[in-house]
């Protein structure tokens, strides 16, 4: 069992930001709700705080852009469950997304290094 | 959000079970939480919480993706709109009595603007309307003085104008021509035109050609153009038509074109005929008859034309240097048709527009009202978590919804009241065929609606209604927070002195138009009108060439009448009164000669025939009529009103006296006056006196203006009854002349007031609307006070107070709302008034009668509305209300 980090030391997610996950972890096939869930954690190292809940309306959000597409299957321990993979459309937005995340990224990275270099002085 | 997300919940909308298989799926992610759960060491009991601890809160994740496939704001509406539904039907005696006040404000809004949308708004239903303008000439030194072209000033401006891509000219004045050849001879209206007059209007016929340019010269063949209607009426909407021949006034017009159906010049709207007017070479510069018309070439502005023009009538002037008139004016065509109805028409607007407020604040009343009721339900929908939005979003779709009800029956009862308007409208209100309820007047209704739903839907909110201030209170089922109800007392109060203010100014309105169309009525138009009947007589050029010709049939078809039975005397007349003036002419008296460089006074001239002031009974003066012994008298005779009399020889007698009429230069002819009548009213009764000139008609010169004339009889039986035997009288000696426009004078004084009294009806009627919707709404916030302070009322009587203590509270409380409201309507009145002083005849705007009394009167009937809530106070039993407490 891996230790579970307790809740208040988690990061609250960017607004806008779990679509984003979502579609990444449908890069390696199809998954389940559940399997969402448990990819978004394992990838971030349990710094992020999902809850599983919020997953449901980001899901019917996501099938009506058309970014993914759903059909009911079995899953490894023999439960039926829901199936979501991946559209090219949203392929594509995978895309998008994480090249506009990163400029992000590195922009909020310049103003906080120039602040923190400006502290040193 | 993207269109394709709008898609799919587009189509989940018709489709309402939203992923049904939501709880499965998110069950089934439970299940494997837990499976983990279990796996890693957990209780079964323990994996279960864990899981549905990670998950969050179940119910709202479903809510939240269910609401992920939802419209919301249309959901919410649709939800809206069926509760507020529910509520109509619920309150049906609020509802309707909302719904009726709003349908009779909204409905006369809607037929007064469709009205006013056709007529001033709308623009003329010709191409470019705007390039189409009309042409004036004015005296440079006297501009106030307008006339418009003679034959001179036309031809000068239509072959030298640069400015027009045409240019034509129509003959003012009403006109029938006589069409002879059918069963029997008909006046049909038509006016006379130049060759360009449906290029200026740039409407083709739809049948055959319109005038070629240049065939508006004498020696030319006679044309005519046919209306549609005229067409299909007469001719059974031949095809072969074209070419064929029509006799009007005597000459033989052959048919050029037919034009299209709904064509109509909008001058005169009842036009059939437009045969082509050809024009003499003029030797003289007046009279002043044609109206011309032009469109402006592509580039060219009014100005330009103007100055284009100005120069025309310049050389014009050098031409006829006793002429005056050295410039030129244009003026867009539409002030031409629409003019003097504009102002009547906004101010009947205002007036409705007044109405539709004061239904608007009854409803806002009415609302308030049940407001009050409703606030329990408010407060339990607050507490369980509504917010201030969206329950204001609540009331409003319900206020909107009455609005748009009322609008929907408004819109009705103006379809009704439109084909009302049109029947009633007096003649002389242009493009009275355009109005209808069309596109533009259904978005002005759903505006106004939507408007008044808002304006009475944000009564109740503006004072406390879903508040959060005392919703506790309220759910107790306590009593209001007395703060609150003070609140909205004050509110109600405000809406009722509107109200009456209001209502008073509509009916001060109506009070000065009453008064002055009494007075009106009762002016005498200079003569007796009982027992007379008149028809008009036209006597074709073709038939009756010369002088002669004329004299021999009038004083023939004179003598035939004069011994018809019954007949007491007949005359003729070229203008007849009350108000069908045909003529004015210049003239010169010798001791007042006009100022230099200013227009010579101007007088009414009409010939008659000898027994005319016999016949209508006006009073000599002095001197003497005309007698058989006038006939062929070298010079020229004039008998004189006692307004010219007084004006232009004061302190002397004018009998005897010489003056000069028409074009006067050192050779016009000296007249002599032999007799002074008392004054007759040919321009309105509402005119003041004018200076009046008679000539027999009979004299050189007058013969030949004297072809169309009015036959005046007086009868010792019924007038009406004589038309048969009149009609029969001018057929023996022409049967192909018609005796046209047969009606007694009792009749033409009526029809000569039907404007005004049109505008004092409209009036009236707005304002008894008025009147009732405030009596209506003062009691319905009396009663309603009354009812809400039953227990109040209890206990002062339980502690002593009379009945009449009571009676003088609630009483004293309506009427002191009511007299301030009076007051302030008095005020706004005095502003107002102001507005109608062109219609009042012998009326001051600040009539102190009429202020006076309709101050009373709407006093008296709100104090009759406040008695009656406060008699049932008084009927109030002690005990009753205590015990029920």
């Amino acid at each position: 069992m891996t230790p579970r980090k307790q809740p208040e030391q988690r990061i609250e997610l960017v607004y806008g930001t779990l679509d984003m996950l979502i579609l990444r972890t449908l890069r390696w096939g199809p998954t389940h709700g559940h399997g969402i869930a448990k990819a978004i954690e394992r990838m971030s190292d349990e710094n992020l705080k999902v809850e599983h809940g919020s997953l449901y309306p980001a899901l019917q959000r996501l099938q009506q852009e058309g970014w993914i597409a759903a059909e009911w299957g079995v899953s490894k321990t023999n439960r039926r469950a829901k199936y979501y993979r991946l559209t090219s459309a949203g392929r594509r937005q995978l895309l998008n997304e994480t090249s506009r995340w990163e400029r992000f990224v590195r922009a909020i990275a310049g103003v906080l290094g120039g602040a923190r270099s400006e502290e040193a002085k | 959000m993207s269109w394709r997300r709008q898609l799919s919940k587009l189509r989940k909308l018709f489709n309402r079970q939203t992923p049904a298989d939501l709880n499965e799926e998110m069950r089934a992610h439970l299940q494997m939480e837990e499976d983990e759960n279990r796996d890693a060491g957990m209780s079964s009991e323990e994996a279960h919480y864990a899981a549905l601890r990670r998950f969050g809160n179940v119910t709202l994740a479903a809510e939240k993706s269910r609401d992920m496939w939802r419209w919301h704001s249309i959901e919410i509406l649709l939800q809206d709109i069926r509760y507020g539904l529910r509520q109509i039907w619920r309150s049906p005696g609020f509802a309707l009595s909302a719904v009726l006040t709003l349908m009779l404000g909204i409905g006369a809004n809607t037929a007064i603007f469709s009205v006013v949308n056709a007529v001033v708004l709308r623009p003329l239903p010709y191409p470019e309307p705007d390039k189409i303008v009309a042409a004036y000439l004015v005296n440079p030194r006297d501009p106030a003085f307008r006339t418009s072209h003679g034959i001179a000033d036309f031809e000068a401006a239509h072959d030298r104008q640069k400015s027009f891509s045409s240019f034509a000219a129509v003959e003012q004045g009403a006109s029938y021509f006589t069409w002879t050849g059918g069963k029997e001879p008909v006046q049909v209206p038509g006016t006379a035109v130049t060759a360009e007059f449906f290029s200026v209007l740039g409407v083709s016929p739809a049948l055959g050609r319109s005038f070629a340019a240049g065939e508006d010269v004498p020696g030319r063949e006679h044309e005519v153009v046919l209306s549609h209607a005229f067409w299909q009426q007469h001719f059974g909407s031949d095809p072969l038509i074209i070419g064929r021949t029509l006799t009007l006034d005597g000459a033989s017009h052959t048919i050029v074109g037919v034009m299209p159906a709904g064509f109509h010049f909008g001058v005169r709207d009842n036009d059939d005929l437009w045969p082509l007017r050809q024009l003499p070479t003029p030797r003289i510069r007046p009279p002043y008859f044609l109206q011309s018309i032009g469109r402006l070439k592509p580039g060219v502005n009014e100005a330009q034309a103007q100055a284009d023009l100005s120069n025309i009538a310049a050389d014009v002037q050098r031409q006829f240097p006793q002429s005056e008139y050295g410039e030129a004016r244009i003026e867009p065509f539409k002030n031409l048709i629409v003019g003097e109805a504009r102002m009547p028409l906004i101010v009947l607007l205002g007036a409705v527009v007044l109405v539709l407020l004061i239904a608007t604040v009854n409803v806002a009343n009415l609302e308030i009202a049940q407001a009050s009721a409703r606030d329990r339900e408010m407060a339990i929908r607050a507490a369980l978590g509504a917010g201030r939005g969206r329950i204001a979003r609540q009331v409003l779709t319900e206020s909107i919804l009455l609005a748009a009800l009322g609008g929907i029956l408004g819109l009705l009862l103006a379809y009704g009241g439109v084909t009302l308007l049109r029947a009633l409208a007096p003649g002389g209100l242009p493009r009275l065929k355009e109005i209808t309820v069309d596109g533009q007047v259904l978005a002005f209704t759903a505006a106004v609606s939507l408007l008044c739903g808002v304006l009475f839907g944000l009564a109740p909110l503006m004072h406390g209604f879903g508040s959060r201030r005392n919703q506790a209170e309220t759910l107790r089922g306590g009593a209001q927070n007395l703060n609150e109800q003070r609140e909205r007392r004050g509110l109600r109060n405000a809406l009722i002195i509107l109200e009456v203010s209001l209502s008073l100014v509509l009916l001060v309105g109506a009070g000065l138009l009453l008064r002055s169309f009494e007075r009106l009525t009762n002016t005498s138009p200079g003569f007796n009108s009982r027992s007379l009947v008149s028809g008009l007589l036209s006597l074709p050029k073709a038939r009756y060439p010369k002088e002669q010709h004329i004299v021999a049939f009038y004083d023939q078809l004179l003598e035939r009448i004069q011994h018809l039975p019954n007949v007491t005397s007949a005359g003729l007349t070229l203008s007849l009164p009350p108000d069908l003036l045909n003529l004015t002419n210049p003239f010169f008296v010798p001791s007042q000669p006009p100022s230099p460089g200013m227009s010579p006074p101007v007088a009414v001239e009409i010939s008659v025939s000898l027994d005319y002031f016999r016949t209508l009974g006006v009073p000599l003066l002095r001197g003497r009529f005309f007698t058989d012994s006038d006939r062929g008298r070298p010079d020229g005779i004039l008998i004189i009103n006692n307004t010219m009399a007084q004006r232009y020889f004061p302190n002397q007698d004018p009998v005897g006296q010489r003056i000069k009429t028409g074009d006067v230069s050192p050779d016009t002819p000296w007249e002599a006056i032999v007799g002074v009548v008392s004054d007759v009213k040919y321009t309105g009764l509402d005119s003041g006196p004018e200076p009046t000139l008679y000539v027999p008609y009979f004299e050189r010169g007058w013969t030949s203006f004297s072809r169309e004339m009015f036959l005046v009889v007086r009868t010792s039986g019924d007038p009406k009854a004589l038309a048969p035997a009149l009609r029969a009288a001018v057929q023996e000696l022409d049967s192909n002349m018609p005796l046209a426009d047969i009606h007694t004078m009792d009749e033409l004084l009526s029809n000569s007031v039907a404007q005004p009294r049109f505008r004092m009806l409209l009036i009236t009627i707005f304002a008894a609307m008025a009147l009732l919707l405030a009596a209506v709404g003062i009691f319905g916030v009396m009663a309603y006070l009354v009812s809400r302070r039953t227990r109040e009322i209890g206990v002062r009587m339980a502690l002593g107070a009379s009945r009449g203590n009571v009676m003088g509270m609630v009483l004293g409380e309506g009427l002191r709302i009511v007299l301030i409201g009076v007051a302030i309507g008095l005020v706004e009145a005095l502003a107002l008034s102001r507005l109608i002083k062109s219609w009042l005849f012998n009326v001051q705007p600040v009539d102190p009668v009429t202020f006076l009394g309709v101050s009373l009167m709407v006093i008296v009937v709100a104090a009759w509305a406040c008695y009656v809530p406060a008699r049932r106070a008084t009927k109030v039993d002690p005990i009753v209300t205590l015990r029920y407490e």
